[in-house]
Protein backbone atom coordinates (compact mmCIF):
# COMPACT_ATOMS: atom_id res chain seq x y z
CA UNK A 1 0.00 0.00 0.00
CA UNK A 2 1.11 3.56 -0.50
CA UNK A 3 -0.24 6.74 -0.31
CA UNK A 4 1.81 8.55 -3.31
CA UNK A 5 -0.93 8.41 -5.67
CA UNK A 6 -3.61 9.54 -2.91
CA UNK A 7 -5.12 13.45 -4.03
CA UNK A 8 -5.91 15.01 -1.10
CA UNK A 9 -9.76 14.76 -2.20
CA UNK A 10 -9.26 11.09 -2.50
CA UNK A 11 -7.83 10.84 1.17
CA UNK A 12 -10.97 12.88 2.15
CA UNK A 13 -13.45 10.17 0.35
CA UNK A 14 -11.46 7.60 2.62
CA UNK A 15 -11.79 9.06 5.83
CA UNK A 16 -15.20 9.89 5.13
CA UNK A 17 -15.76 6.27 4.30
CA UNK A 18 -14.40 4.83 7.22
CA UNK A 19 -16.23 7.57 9.35
CA UNK A 20 -19.37 6.61 8.26
CA UNK A 21 -18.65 3.02 8.95
CA UNK A 22 -17.78 3.59 12.44
CA UNK A 23 -21.25 5.52 12.68
CA UNK A 24 -23.05 2.61 11.52
CA UNK A 25 -21.25 0.58 14.26
CA UNK A 26 -22.84 3.12 16.66
CA UNK A 27 -18.58 3.60 17.68
CA UNK A 28 -19.16 7.51 17.53
CA UNK A 29 -16.14 8.34 19.29
CA UNK A 30 -14.23 6.57 16.22
CA UNK A 31 -16.34 8.42 13.44
CA UNK A 32 -15.41 11.82 15.21
CA UNK A 33 -11.79 10.96 15.26
CA UNK A 34 -11.57 9.91 11.41
CA UNK A 35 -13.72 13.17 11.16
CA UNK A 36 -10.91 15.28 12.34
CA UNK A 37 -8.89 13.50 9.51
CA UNK A 38 -10.95 14.10 7.09
CA UNK A 39 -11.34 18.05 7.64
CA UNK A 40 -7.34 18.27 7.50
CA UNK A 41 -7.52 16.78 4.09
CA UNK A 42 -10.31 18.92 2.95
CA UNK A 43 -8.78 22.28 3.98
CA UNK A 44 -6.24 21.63 1.99
CA UNK A 45 -8.10 20.46 -1.45
CA UNK A 46 -7.41 23.36 -3.91
CA UNK A 47 -10.51 23.95 -6.51
CA UNK A 48 -10.13 22.81 -9.72
CA UNK A 49 -10.99 24.92 -12.78
CA UNK A 50 -9.52 23.11 -16.12
CA UNK A 51 -10.90 19.99 -15.82
CA UNK A 52 -14.28 19.23 -17.38
CA UNK A 53 -17.20 16.93 -15.94
CA UNK A 54 -18.71 15.85 -18.86
CA UNK A 55 -15.58 14.24 -20.93
CA UNK A 56 -14.71 12.50 -17.15
CA UNK A 57 -17.86 10.89 -16.87
CA UNK A 58 -17.56 9.79 -20.60
CA UNK A 59 -13.70 8.66 -19.46
CA UNK A 60 -14.82 6.37 -16.61
CA UNK A 61 -18.10 5.28 -18.73
CA UNK A 62 -16.01 4.33 -21.77
CA UNK A 63 -12.31 2.90 -19.68
CA UNK A 64 -12.92 3.73 -15.77
CA UNK A 65 -15.55 0.98 -15.32
CA UNK A 66 -14.96 -1.52 -18.00
CA UNK A 67 -11.28 -2.03 -16.11
CA UNK A 68 -12.46 -2.30 -13.03
CA UNK A 69 -15.08 -4.64 -14.31
CA UNK A 70 -13.12 -6.78 -16.27
CA UNK A 71 -10.48 -7.45 -13.44
CA UNK A 72 -13.23 -7.47 -10.95
CA UNK A 73 -14.55 -10.45 -12.85
CA UNK A 74 -11.32 -12.59 -13.70
CA UNK A 75 -10.92 -12.00 -9.88
CA UNK A 76 -14.92 -13.27 -9.24
CA UNK A 77 -15.30 -9.81 -7.11
CA UNK A 78 -19.11 -10.21 -6.47
CA UNK A 79 -18.42 -6.66 -4.47
CA UNK A 80 -16.73 -5.35 -7.04
CA UNK A 81 -18.97 -6.17 -9.58
CA UNK A 82 -21.65 -4.70 -7.75
CA UNK A 83 -19.69 -1.33 -7.48
CA UNK A 84 -19.74 -1.18 -11.11
CA UNK A 85 -23.36 -2.09 -11.95
CA UNK A 86 -24.32 0.51 -9.34
CA UNK A 87 -21.64 3.30 -10.49
CA UNK A 88 -21.94 2.92 -14.21
CA UNK A 89 -25.98 3.77 -14.09
CA UNK A 90 -25.50 6.49 -11.64
CA UNK A 91 -22.45 7.67 -13.67
CA UNK A 92 -24.95 7.61 -16.67
CA UNK A 93 -27.64 9.20 -15.02
CA UNK A 94 -25.24 12.04 -14.33
CA UNK A 95 -24.13 12.46 -17.69
CA UNK A 96 -28.21 12.67 -18.63
CA UNK A 97 -28.75 15.60 -15.79
CA UNK A 98 -26.22 17.64 -17.24
CA UNK A 99 -27.68 17.23 -20.64
CA UNK A 100 -30.99 18.17 -19.64
CA UNK A 101 -29.50 21.23 -17.77
CA UNK A 102 -27.62 22.32 -20.67
CA UNK A 103 -30.70 21.99 -23.03
CA UNK A 104 -33.07 23.60 -20.31
CA UNK A 105 -31.20 25.56 -18.31
CA UNK A 106 -32.20 27.09 -14.82
CA UNK A 107 -35.76 26.60 -15.83
CA UNK A 108 -35.23 22.73 -14.84
CA UNK A 109 -33.95 23.39 -11.44
CA UNK A 110 -36.73 26.33 -10.68
CA UNK A 111 -39.68 23.82 -10.89
CA UNK A 112 -38.03 20.88 -9.81
CA UNK A 113 -35.50 19.81 -6.96
CA UNK A 114 -32.74 16.92 -7.05
CA UNK A 115 -32.97 13.99 -4.68
CA UNK A 116 -29.60 12.32 -4.43
CA UNK A 117 -29.53 8.83 -2.84
CA UNK A 118 -27.10 8.59 -0.27
CA UNK A 119 -26.82 4.38 -0.43
CA UNK A 120 -25.61 4.76 -4.10
CA UNK A 121 -25.35 8.13 -5.72
CA UNK A 122 -28.22 8.14 -8.11
CA UNK A 123 -29.73 11.69 -8.93
CA UNK A 124 -33.24 11.99 -9.49
CA UNK A 125 -35.00 15.66 -10.99
CA UNK A 126 -38.72 15.99 -9.48
CA UNK A 127 -41.36 17.08 -7.39
CA UNK A 128 -41.37 14.41 -4.62
CA UNK A 129 -38.80 12.06 -3.20
CA UNK A 130 -39.00 9.07 -5.00
CA UNK A 131 -40.49 6.12 -3.28
CA UNK A 132 -37.56 3.80 -4.03
CA UNK A 133 -34.22 4.20 -5.86
CA UNK A 134 -34.59 2.28 -9.06
CA UNK A 135 -30.74 1.60 -9.12
CA UNK A 136 -29.79 -0.07 -4.99
CA UNK A 137 -33.62 -0.19 -4.52
CA UNK A 138 -32.84 1.85 -0.96
CA UNK A 139 -36.14 3.21 0.64
CA UNK A 140 -37.12 6.81 0.52
CA UNK A 141 -35.84 7.85 3.51
CA UNK A 142 -32.09 7.29 2.20
CA UNK A 143 -32.84 9.71 0.18
CA UNK A 144 -31.71 13.84 0.39
CA UNK A 145 -33.16 17.00 -1.22
CA UNK A 146 -31.69 19.86 -2.80
CA UNK B 1 -20.94 -6.80 21.78
CA UNK B 2 -23.81 -5.14 22.58
CA UNK B 3 -27.63 -4.05 21.16
CA UNK B 4 -28.45 -1.22 19.15
CA UNK B 5 -32.10 0.25 19.10
CA UNK B 6 -32.84 1.68 15.46
CA UNK B 7 -35.54 4.58 16.80
CA UNK B 8 -37.09 4.74 13.08
CA UNK B 9 -38.02 0.82 14.02
CA UNK B 10 -39.29 1.33 17.46
CA UNK B 11 -42.93 1.33 17.55
CA UNK B 12 -42.93 1.74 21.45
CA UNK B 13 -44.28 -1.69 22.56
CA UNK B 14 -41.48 -1.78 25.40
CA UNK B 15 -40.88 -5.68 25.61
CA UNK B 16 -37.24 -4.86 25.34
CA UNK B 17 -37.31 -3.08 28.58
CA UNK B 18 -39.20 -5.99 30.16
CA UNK B 19 -36.95 -8.99 29.36
CA UNK B 20 -33.47 -6.77 29.75
CA UNK B 21 -31.55 -8.13 33.04
CA UNK B 22 -29.30 -5.42 33.59
CA UNK B 23 -32.15 -2.66 32.14
CA UNK B 24 -29.40 -1.25 29.56
CA UNK B 25 -32.33 -1.31 27.35
CA UNK B 26 -34.35 1.58 29.43
CA UNK B 27 -32.40 5.01 28.92
CA UNK B 28 -33.11 8.42 29.22
CA UNK B 29 -31.55 8.59 25.36
CA UNK B 30 -33.80 5.91 23.98
CA UNK B 31 -30.59 4.06 22.72
CA UNK B 32 -29.20 1.14 24.69
CA UNK B 33 -26.73 1.68 27.27
CA UNK B 34 -23.65 -0.28 25.53
CA UNK B 35 -21.70 -0.56 29.15
CA UNK B 36 -24.39 -2.18 30.66
CA UNK B 37 -25.44 -4.30 27.97
CA UNK B 38 -24.30 -8.05 28.38
CA UNK B 39 -22.23 -9.65 25.70
CA UNK B 40 -24.77 -11.29 23.38
CA UNK B 41 -27.68 -12.49 25.48
CA UNK B 42 -29.91 -10.98 22.62
CA UNK B 43 -33.22 -11.08 24.76
CA UNK B 44 -33.92 -7.87 23.47
CA UNK B 45 -33.72 -8.49 20.00
CA UNK B 46 -35.38 -11.83 20.39
CA UNK B 47 -38.41 -10.31 22.14
CA UNK B 48 -38.75 -7.14 19.68
CA UNK B 49 -42.11 -7.46 18.04
CA UNK B 50 -40.92 -4.84 15.34
CA UNK B 51 -37.02 -6.48 15.10
CA UNK B 52 -36.01 -2.80 16.02
CA UNK B 53 -33.19 -3.70 17.68
CA UNK B 54 -29.99 -5.66 16.55
CA UNK B 55 -26.47 -6.98 17.54
CA UNK B 56 -23.17 -4.72 17.31
CA UNK B 57 -19.92 -6.90 17.16
CA UNK B 58 -16.87 -6.40 18.34
CA UNK B 59 -14.73 -8.70 15.97
CA UNK B 60 -15.03 -8.94 12.55
CA UNK B 61 -13.16 -11.36 10.27
CA UNK B 62 -9.81 -10.61 8.85
CA UNK B 63 -10.08 -8.87 5.35
CA UNK B 64 -8.54 -10.40 2.26
CA UNK B 65 -6.22 -7.70 0.03
CA UNK B 66 -7.52 -8.03 -3.49
CA UNK B 67 -5.31 -8.54 -6.42
CA UNK B 68 -3.16 -5.77 -6.60
CA UNK B 69 -4.01 -4.66 -10.64
CA UNK B 70 -7.58 -4.86 -9.39
CA UNK B 71 -7.05 -2.48 -6.70
CA UNK B 72 -4.91 -0.42 -8.55
CA UNK B 73 -7.59 0.08 -11.28
CA UNK B 74 -10.10 0.87 -8.40
CA UNK B 75 -7.93 3.43 -7.39
CA UNK B 76 -8.13 5.41 -10.57
CA UNK B 77 -11.75 5.21 -10.65
CA UNK B 78 -11.76 6.80 -6.67
CA UNK B 79 -9.46 9.56 -7.89
CA UNK B 80 -11.73 10.24 -10.53
CA UNK B 81 -14.80 10.26 -8.73
CA UNK B 82 -12.84 12.54 -5.94
CA UNK B 83 -11.54 14.95 -8.59
CA UNK B 84 -15.36 15.04 -9.83
CA UNK B 85 -16.26 15.88 -6.75
CA UNK B 86 -14.16 19.52 -6.59
CA UNK B 87 -14.81 20.30 -10.51
CA UNK B 88 -18.48 19.96 -9.82
CA UNK B 89 -18.22 22.95 -7.26
CA UNK B 90 -17.51 24.69 -10.97
CA UNK B 91 -21.55 24.18 -12.05
CA UNK B 92 -23.45 27.38 -12.19
CA UNK B 93 -26.78 26.37 -10.34
CA UNK B 94 -26.09 26.02 -6.42
CA UNK B 95 -29.15 22.74 -6.43
CA UNK B 96 -26.68 20.86 -8.94
CA UNK B 97 -23.62 21.72 -7.20
CA UNK B 98 -24.56 20.15 -4.19
CA UNK B 99 -26.41 17.32 -5.83
CA UNK B 100 -23.33 16.30 -8.05
CA UNK B 101 -21.27 16.99 -4.88
CA UNK B 102 -22.95 14.22 -2.94
CA UNK B 103 -23.31 11.52 -6.03
CA UNK B 104 -19.97 11.75 -6.86
CA UNK B 105 -18.66 11.58 -2.96
CA UNK B 106 -21.06 8.25 -2.69
CA UNK B 107 -19.35 6.96 -5.67
CA UNK B 108 -15.88 7.52 -4.36
CA UNK B 109 -16.66 5.86 -1.51
CA UNK B 110 -18.31 2.89 -2.63
CA UNK B 111 -14.54 2.65 -5.15
CA UNK B 112 -12.58 2.97 -1.80
CA UNK B 113 -14.60 -0.19 0.05
CA UNK B 114 -14.30 -2.16 -2.50
CA UNK B 115 -10.29 -1.44 -3.01
CA UNK B 116 -9.74 -1.68 0.75
CA UNK B 117 -11.14 0.45 2.97
CA UNK B 118 -14.55 -1.48 4.21
CA UNK B 119 -13.91 -2.07 7.59
CA UNK B 120 -11.89 0.36 10.14
CA UNK B 121 -10.94 -2.35 12.64
CA UNK B 122 -9.50 -4.49 9.14
CA UNK B 123 -5.37 -4.62 8.83
CA UNK B 124 -5.82 -2.93 5.78
CA UNK B 125 -7.43 0.76 7.25
CA UNK B 126 -4.87 0.35 10.10
CA UNK B 127 -1.93 0.48 7.76
CA UNK B 128 -3.66 3.58 6.06
CA UNK B 129 -3.59 5.44 9.14
CA UNK B 130 0.17 4.26 10.10
CA UNK B 131 1.17 5.82 6.51
CA UNK B 132 -0.92 8.72 7.46
CA UNK B 133 1.13 9.11 10.47
CA UNK B 134 4.80 8.54 8.66
CA UNK B 135 3.99 10.59 5.70
CA UNK B 136 2.29 13.56 7.46
CA UNK B 137 4.55 15.80 10.25
CA UNK B 138 2.59 19.26 9.79
CA UNK B 139 2.02 20.28 12.66
CA UNK B 140 -1.48 20.88 12.06
CA UNK B 141 -1.76 17.48 11.25
CA UNK B 142 -4.27 15.72 13.51
CA UNK B 143 -1.55 13.36 14.49
CA UNK B 144 -3.41 12.30 18.59
CA UNK B 145 -6.55 11.51 16.47
CA UNK B 146 -4.81 9.09 14.50
CA UNK B 147 -2.83 7.57 17.63
CA UNK B 148 -6.06 7.17 19.60
CA UNK B 149 -8.00 5.65 16.43
CA UNK B 150 -4.93 3.39 16.21
CA UNK B 151 -5.65 2.09 20.09
CA UNK B 152 -9.29 2.26 19.79
CA UNK B 153 -10.34 0.45 16.32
Amino acid sequence: MSLENYSDQTLVAICSNLAKACEKQTRSEQASLLKEVESFFQKRVKADEKKDLTSMIEDDLTDGYEKVWALGEKQKERGVLRCVTWGKKVTAIQKSVLSRYEKQGASLLEDNNLFVCDACGFIAIGKDFPVVCPICKAPTSRFVKY
Amino acid sequence: MHAVRNLALCTKDCICLFVCPTGATNTETGQIDFEKCLDGCRLCIDACPSNALYLSYDNYPETKAKDKKLVASLEKLLESKATQEVVSKNLDNDKLIKAFVHSNRVLAEDCAREAAYMLPQSNLSKEFLKLLLDKYKDDDFPKEAVEKLLKLL
